[in-house]
């Protein structure tokens, strides 16, 4: 049975920016053990909601519950619990992979010993081992991994996921896929954002979509792919998007 | 394409919405009209000087002396202050199509950014001589006028030139180091030579009055002040026909420049200094508990692999060491107050020039990572204390190797020299990191580790000289002052204790103040770190 207590609970969450809203009144439920799609176009609030969540940024209303805990009250409670891999960079260039796995772990509350030895098999699984390389000198692809492993060390109940498969190749994401389910199914619960709605399709069970700061569609994702509607159909038509290309005559 | 340049440099500079930007420029403002001030008074007197028609004998014998001193602060301050100033993003701007000529312009105008000082007495100078009937007064104004302006391209070009080659040299991870200290001994070498000089005149006399006006500072001297024209103006046109070419050819090499090539952000070392150095990062440990032990380890390994921050390091010491040592040796006959706290001073001096890369801006290094300290199950006040914890271990180590390069050096040292400068070191350390754990949170900004001239902008550094300094230094002034006035040891002992107290308690105020802004200013903290920059790197 599921537990009660949803992993994530959003009330009228509003974010201002010099009077202009950028995220609008989100009301959100995503129960624990959930593979949870959250997805927009470009500016759409996704970031700036994950930002909220995290505790990077404070909302101008609204309520954040995470595991059921509330934020910012519980702040270092909930950050233990959670694992981030945000847009950002949120790599030091000037350690190692395995430096900077250790040092997370360490952050977590990890002995040190315990950090350097999930480290290094964290290192190993996402195919990181060459051990005297700064980050600095990895490729995107290879930053996203380095993330996508400091979001695991600590076995968090609940992962925030900002484009975790951006820039990764297709063995990687397929090993981040495969470590995501799995985690799921062990009761973990992910929220995560990406503009490549066919991974979302295969992945997630529930998704909503955000526009100018506002949730448009929200639901499981059957009920979501009515018909034979594709999600990426579904995503175009719930956003408004449209041929604008074609009024352009000379492109 | 130049205007588009300088616009899109403009636009990124704006600093709508970012509160911390709009306080740095009403800072930097308040600052730069002090600093700028005290310059423009300078040029006042200097012009006042070389109006009177009494001051003829001073005149001739001191005009090139002074125009060597233009010279010498307008290419060696920016790097004496490791601030090179603002320079083109040469990444940014080679995929356009804009011919290589407009961006050298643009690069040279640029220059002005680190010697607006220099122009303000220039000027002065200038007019003095203008109003001088000796000299020939407003009639000579093209005799006097003309070459000063060659004279300031000339400079342009050299500082120019000479930016472009630092910054490309000191990417070379190993030459980096080495040339840093060869840099400091060459600066220092004339100033060593006339101090140590018996003599000292001869020496004197080759740099400031070489016979027929060698250098660009005779000549133009010589010029301005009527005594030869046509063979000083060669020359002048001679030293800036060099500097242009010389200022092109490192321009043109810079473009051409692969960064990667030179494999500086490699953390290579051998094994058995690898396992040295890991000793040293593994030292917080032994002594602190996690997270703030992993947050120190995490700095002392990434601040020395900074190259901006390992140049600053070794300037720190050598620089210091070196250039305040000649006027030790010049003054330690008669006692002066450098010779008496030469080691303080050194010190001191290493411990503000490490402010720029380490606690004065304690999240540049980091830019947007730095959000691991507000996204981690760790309190802000613990990050910054590590943060602190690893500053205070560079600057011990750092005094270690003043202390030991002085003893190398032979220094004659006074009794007690080293657990004074220990002592104050400290007790000003201890100021400036309260400060600075205000600055990171209220004026914090991205800094590239890779550009070795970034970080130390003139705003910043005329801020900290002005404003920063004063109250660092006040309480330990006040000890040194009563030590003098008092004649006594104990009373200046009884005072730095009194001052190490308070700078705690200062120390955990600033703390408090800090951790709150940094909870209230997250936003706009982390949006100012992850901010990238236009088409000019400023500082």
């Amino acid at each position: 049975m599921a537990d009660p207590v949803p992993a994530i609970q959003l009330e009228n969450l509003r974010k201002l920016y010099g009077g202009k809203a950028a995220v609008d009144g989100l009301s959100l439920t995503v129960p624990r053990g959930s593979f949870f799609g959250f997805l927009g176009p470009n500016g759409a609030g996704k970031s700036t909601t994950i930002r909220m969540l995290t505790g990077l940024i404070p909302p101008s209303s609204g309520s954040i519950q995470l595991l059921g805990m509330p934020m910012p009250q519980q702040e270092i409670e909930i950050k233990k619990r959670i694992g981030l891999v945000p847009d950002e960079s949120l790599l030091f260039d000037r350690l190692t992979g395995m430096e900077f796995l250790e040092f997370v772990g360490r952050m977590y509350g990890l002995a040190r010993p315990v950090a350097q030895e999930r480290a290094g098999e964290l290192l190993e699984l996402f195919q990181l081992t060459e051990p005297r390389k700064l980050i600095a000198e990895y490729s995107k692809g290879m930053r996203k991994r380095v993330a996508m492993a400091a979001s695991l060390i600590h076995r968090p109940e609940l992962f925030l996921m900002d484009e975790p498969f951006e820039g990764v190749d297709a063995v990687g994401a397929r090993l981040m896929k495969d470590i995501l389910l799995d985690q799921v199914r062990h009761g973990a619960t992910i929220f995560l954002t990406s503009h490549v709605l066919e991974v979302v399709e295969r992945l997630c069970d529930s998704v909503a979509i955000i526009n100018e700061g506002k949730i448009v569609r929200e639901g499981p994702m059957q009920e979501l792919r009515a018909g034979s509607e594709t999600l990426e159909d579904v995503f175009v038509r719930v956003v408004g998007a449209e041929r604008a290309f074609e009024r352009l005559d000379w492109l | 394409m130049i205007a588009a340049i300088l616009r899109a440099q403009l636009l990124s500079m704006r600093s709508f919405r970012l509160g911390s930007r709009r306080r740095g420029a009403i800072f930097s403002i308040i600052t730069a009209f002090v600093w700028y001030g005290f310059w423009t008074f300078l040029a006042v007197v200097a012009e006042d000087f070389f109006s009177s028609p009494e001051a003829g004998d001073l005149i001739r014998r001191g005009f090139p002396t002074g125009l060597m001193f233009v010279f010498l602060y307008w290419q060696l301050a920016p790097i004496m202050s490791a601030s090179l100033g603002a320079s083109l993003d040469l990444k940014k701007l080679l995929i356009y199509p804009v011919p290589h000529r407009k961006l050298f312009v643009i690069e040279v105008l640029l220059r002005l950014t680190t010697c607006a000082e220099m122009l303000l007495l220039l000027a002065g100078s200038s007019v003095g001589l203008l109003r001088n009937p000796q000299y020939g007064g407003v009639r000579a104004a093209p005799r006097i006028l003309i070459p000063v302006l060659v004279f300031v391209l000339f400079n342009l070009l050299l500082s120019a030139g000479l930016r472009n080659l630092l910054e490309r040299l000191l990417m070379h991870k190993r030459l980096r180091e080495i040339l840093m200290l060869v840099l400091v001994m060459a600066a220092a070498l004339p100033q060593l030579l006339v101090a140590t000089h018996k003599p000292g005149q001869g020496l004197r006399r080759l740099f400031s009055e070489a016979p027929g006006g060698f250098w660009p500072w005779t000549a133009l001297a010589r010029i301005a002040l009527g005594q030869e024209t046509f063979f000083s103006g060669l020359i002048l046109l001679w030293w800036t026909v060099a500097a242009f070419a010389f200022g092109r050819w490192q321009f043109g090499r810079s473009l051409r420049f692969d960064a990667q090539a030179t494999g500086s952000p490699a953390a290579s070392a051998n094994g058995r200094s690898r396992s040295r150095i890991e000793v040293f990062y593994r030292l917080p440990s032994l002594f602190l508990p996690d997270p703030l032990a992993a947050i120190v380890e995490k700095e002392l390994r990434s601040l020395t692999r900074t190259p901006r921050f390992r140049m600053v390091f070794i300037m720190g010491f050598s620089f210091g060491l070196i250039v305040w040592l000649p006027i030790m040796l010049g003054g330690g006959r008669s006692g002066s107050v450098v010779a008496n706290h030469y080691l303080t001073i050194v010190s001191v001096y290493a411990l503000t020039l490490l402010g720029q890369v380490s606690y004065l801006n304690t999240f540049g290094f980091d830019r947007s990572a730095a959000q691991v300290y507000f996204s981690m199950p760790v309190p802000v006040a613990r990050a910054l204390a590590g943060k602190n914890i690893a500053a205070a271990l560079f600057i011990l180590v750092e005094m270690l190797a003043v202390t030991v390069a002085s003893q190398v050096l032979r220094v004659r040292l006074a009794g007690g020299a080293i657990a004074e400068a220990f002592s104050v070191t400290a007790i000003v350390g201890v100021y400036l990191l309260a400060i600075g754990n205000l600055s990171s949170v209220h004026f914090p900004r991205a800094m590239n580790p890779e550009r070795v001239s970034q970080g130390g902008s003139a705003s910043r550094m005329q801020a900290l000289i002005f404003v920063f300094y004063p109250v660092a230094l006040l309480p330990v002034f006040l000890a040194f002052w009563a030590q003098y006035v008092f004649g006594s040891q104990l009373i200046f002992w009884l005072i730095l204790a009194f001052a190490a107290i308070l700078g705690v308690v200062v120390y955990w105020i600033a703390m408090e103040s800090a951790v709150k802004a940094a909870h209230e200013r997250r936003e706009k903290l982390l949006m100012e770190l992850s901010r990238s920059e236009g088409p000019v790197a400023t500082e």
